[in-house]
């Protein structure tokens, strides 16, 4: 019994020895399990933090975001005697953004104008090339299109110059096409963080990133609500979703969020969370431009810096985190009223606004500026040419993310002149003849001297962002060549003066493909013998073939290139008629040699850039070249004046009082229709064609002279008149035989000549008749 | 006795504390080699831009100056004083080919001011070996 009791004992034992054995197996087995998984999954957490750890950092430690670059127009010079319209001036200020008032201005960036002639102002603070100019109060009166008083704002201290700010008038975006202008934490005011904090996140400094209390609070809110109308997400949270994630609501997103929120926290200080926030918050679109951050927002809806707002100013633009486009304050203001009231009363709560105050804010307007400060690139042909000019020394990247400041020579008063022209124009040229349309366009405007673009327009609709003509139609210039021709032969004077006579008769030129090239002039007649100055004055075209086979077509390529084309010139025998292709950005050049009387200064439009802190970086200064030698320029210049006297051009005489100096261009079956001409300040190419390279219809009379004239009437322009240079003497010549002549005699012309060149034969003087005495008299 | 003689030597000390801020540092006599004589005749705004100008060649801030004159020019291009001054600062730039060149754009608008056109044509002087030095001595 007893061994049979121990034997069951024993069996017991074995029984669960065996099941202790194997449950300490699979315990074993479930732990090692357990353990290795629980390894593996907290190594592959561990990786996907350090992942997200690395993102955050790589992108915080770097440049956080890709700042566009900024095109200024030139800054307006005021000072006494300056051309300046009230229209001009009032124009200029709207497109700073300034604010126009009853009463007097009392910050920058507002104006008053009284008896609409006199204007107060308080101009805002800039940062040029040469340093900070600080806001500055004037008062400044306009008389008959010029200004004639400029003093210190309730002072009679004169100012003799006083430079306005430049307008902003484009920017070179990222692909992201966000606009922000970046501003240091401590720049902040203090009220704009604490009406942020009060409204997104009031327990910012408590919470790790993440912040439970808020979260159950808008879940109760939500449920209560049966939607969503508060979310738990702190400043952190809200950061790391613009940052680094995508706007998709996914639970694998919220938990990224939280995880990098956490994460952040772990690496950075409040301070630089908050910074970082601040700058980067979505705030408003402006066309294709997203605005962020609080600084620029500030610009945008009311025209002056953050630090120079009021607090109700600050509760509006907190108040547009939730929704800037739901609560866009230009167009739905009772939204953003409303909403603006509600942050301030959160202000109030936070103790942040006394209750007076509140009172106070809540019974003011928005008072949003009328225009934003800065515009989508409203010059689409001159910012491209910035763009081009601007590669030589920047590459892409930097230009669309450094945040660069590029100053220009682009002056919007002639832009917009030259804007409103070829509209004009091309307009009244399609509406005049039926057989006339599609035309296409550029039109081209430097300072003389200095060889600065000023404006641009390069499609009969200025603002379309195509096809550059200016700068890349290649089109045959006809006898835009003809005073280079002219100035070859001219500078050599012991062969060639004003006097010399030329051959029209017909010519037959054997081409090089063994071809008969005869060339015809315009009228499709020949004068005999033609002095040289009326040949150009005429623009006759077998005399000119003629003059340019005798001077040499490398002779005359060399001189195109001295006068700034950089173009390769083919050197047939119709080049001399110019039938070969020239931009007119290429025109502009050249004839920009002429009007400064020898000097090639390359057309250039950026003056100045600055970095993102305003700290210099480049200059382009002004830079000449005495290219031609100022007689023999002279001397062409002489005749280019005469063409708008009595020549192609001369009914520019009868249009401006101003003496004028220029150079129609007609091509093949009226393709292309130029004029380039200059006064003493201003210098224009006009260019009419069209893309299929078609008849126009138009001689450079017919077409461009027109849209020239007509902008050169709403410019403020000084006659053409260079001083004659030492060596050149005027004489009276026979307008026949090119003998020396006298004043009083008939049929002669007054011409200047290179010392020592003019003609010793002298002409047989037939009294003028009386009228012709009168004439000259009166000349 | 001892009144008159501490009055000569306070007089003394003045014009010496005079001539310290008088001359500049870095350039050894600015205005002996801007001979603008008929500075009169320039409009304020011109004048105002000079000094300016002036200011920054005397702080050696060349490239100042240079952008300065550059603000005069387009004012109006026709005033020989604003080129002179700009083949100056380049000379001090030490871009002497872009000196030249100023200098002779300078020439090319003068009226009368035969006193500017010698010096401007010192600056165009082939045989200057070392005319940044020789100007401004």
């Amino acid at each position: 019994m007893t061994k049979q009791k121990t034997r069951k004992k024993n069996a017991k034992k074995k029984k669960s020895n065996k099941t202790k054995r194997s449950f300490s197996l699979s315990m074993f087995l479930f732990n090692r399990y357990t353990f290795t998984g629980f390894i593996i999954s907290a190594l592959l957490f561990s990786g996907y933090l350090l992942h997200l750890n690395i993102k955050i950092t790589e992108k915080m430690s770097g440049r956080i975001w890709s700042l566009p670059s900024h095109v200024y127009a030139r800054p307006l010079e005021l000072y006494q005697g300056k051309y300046l319209t009230i229209e001009q001036f009032k124009s200029e200020l709207k497109q700073l953004g300034y604010t126009q008032l009853t009463n007097r201005p009392t910050k920058a960036g507002q104006y008053r104008i009284l008896n609409n002639s006199h204007f107060e102002i308080i101009s805002r603070d800039f940062t040029f090339w040469d340093g900070q100019q600080k806001s500055q109060g004037f008062r400044l009166s306009i008389l008959n299109n010029e200004i004639s008083i400029l003093h210190k704002l309730y002072s009679d201290e004169t100012l003799s110059i006083f430079r306005m700010e430049p307008v902003k008038i484009a920017g070179i975006y990222p692909s992201t096409k966000q606009e922000r202008q970046l501003i240091k934490l401590d720049e902040v005011p203090d009220d704009l963080v604490l009406a942020l904090l009060a409204v997104e996140d009031r327990r910012f400094y408590q919470h790790w990133g993440i912040d439970p209390r808020s979260i159950l609070r808008a879940m109760l809110a939500n449920f209560k609500a049966g939607g969503t109308v508060q979310g738990g997400s702190t400043i952190t949270q809200q950061l790391v979703k613009n940052l680094f994630l995508s706007p998709e609501r996914t639970l694998t997103r919220k938990i990224n969020e939280a995880l990098m929120a956490l994460l952040l926290e772990i690496n950075y200080s409040k301070s630089v969370i908050l910074e970082t926030y601040i700058n980067e918050v979505y705030l408003g679109q402006n066309g294709a431009q997203q605005i962020h951050g609080f600084e620029l927002a500030s610009q945008y809806y009311f025209a002056n810096s953050l630090r120079k707002l009021r607090r109700d100013q600050m509760a509006m633009l907190v108040g547009l985190v939730k929704g800037p486009s739901w609560y866009a304050p230009r167009r739905h203001p009772k939204r953003a009223r409303d909403r603006r009231d509600q942050v301030l009363k959160l202000m109030h709560e936070q103790g942040a606004l006394s209750q007076a105050q509140l009172n106070k804010y809540i019974k003011l307007d928005l008072a949003i500026s009328n225009k934003p400060r800065f515009s989508a690139n409203r010059f689409p042909a001159l910012i491209d040419l910035v763009k081009r000019q601007l590669k030589r020394d920047y590459d892409e990247d930097d230009l669309k993310s450094s945040g660069l400041n590029v100053f220009t020579s682009i002056d919007p008063i002639i832009q917009s002149q030259a804007e409103a022209s070829v509209k004009r124009v091309i307009s009244q040229l399609e509406n005049s003849h039926n057989s006339i349309s599609d035309l296409q366009t550029s039109l081209i405007v430097a300072s003389s001297q200095q060889g600065e673009i000023q404006a641009m327009v390069s499609d009969r609709k200025p603002d379309f962002p195509g096809f550059n003509r200016s700068l890349d139609a290649v089109r045959q210039i006809g006898s835009l060549i003809k005073p280079a021709i002219y100035l070859t032969a001219l500078q050599q004077p012991q062969k060639y003066t004003l006097a010399s006579l030329l051959d029209d008769s017909p010519l037959h030129i054997k081409t090089s493909k063994e071809q008969l090239w005869s060339p015809q002039n315009y009228d499709k007649k020949f004068t005999g013998d033609i002095l040289l100055a009326e040949a150009l004055k005429k623009s006759r075209n077998v005399p000119t073939v003629r003059l340019g086979l005798e001077v040499g077509l490398s002779d005359i390529s060399d001189t195109l290139h001295n006068l700034g084309v950089k173009r390769e010139i083919p050197t047939y025998p119709s080049m001399t008629l110019g039938a070969f292709n020239l931009s007119p950005f290429d025109v502009a050049n050249m004839y920009q040699t002429f009007a400064a009387n020898g000097f090639n200064v390359p057309l250039k439009v950026i003056r100045e850039v600055l970095n993102k802190d305003g700290r210099p970086l480049k200059r382009y200064p002004l830079k000449s070249d005495k290219a031609i030698d100022e007689k023999a320029i002279y001397l062409v210049n002489h005749v280019l004046h005469e063409v708008t006297q009595t020549g192609t051009a001369r009914s520019l005489a009868k249009a401006l009082p101003q003496s004028l100096a220029g150079k129609t261009g007609t091509t093949d079956d009226l393709r292309d229709s130029w004029f380039a001409g200059f006064s003493d300040n201003q210098l224009a190419v006009a260019w009419i064609g069209r893309d299929d390279n078609s008849s126009t219809g138009l001689t450079g009379s017919s077409g461009a002279l027109r849209l020239w004239t007509d902008l050169f009437r709403h410019l403020n322009i000084q006659s053409f008149s260079p001083g004659q240079p030492a060596g050149v003497n005027n004489r009276w010549i026979d307008v026949a035989n090119g003998g020396l002549s006298e004043k009083n005699c008939q049929g002669t012309v007054e011409l200047p000549f290179i010392q020592g060149s003019e003609p010793t034969e002298k002409a047989e003087c037939k009294s003028a008749g009386i009228i012709d005495q009168i004439i000259h008299f009166f000349n | 006795m001892l009144f008159k003689y501490l009055a000569v030597f306070i007089m003394v000390l003045l014009m010496f504390t005079g001539c310290t801020q008088l001359k500049p540092a870095s350039v050894n006599s600015v205005n002996s080699i801007l001979p603008v004589t008929d500075n009169v005749n320039l409009p304020d705004v011109i004048k105002t831009l000079l000094t300016k100008s002036d200011t920054q060649y005397f702080n050696d801030n060349f490239t100042g100056s240079l952008a300065t004159l550059e603000r005069a020019v387009r004012i109006n291009p026709r005033h020989a004083e604003v080129w002179s001054r700009m083949a100056q600062v380049y000379l001090k730039l030490g871009n002497e080919e872009q000196a030249i060149q100023h200098a002779k754009r300078s020439n090319s608008v003068i009226k009368n001011n035969t006193q500017l056109k010698a010096f401007n044509n010192k600056i165009i002087s082939p045989n200057l070996l070392n005319k940044s030095q020789e100007m401004s001595n």
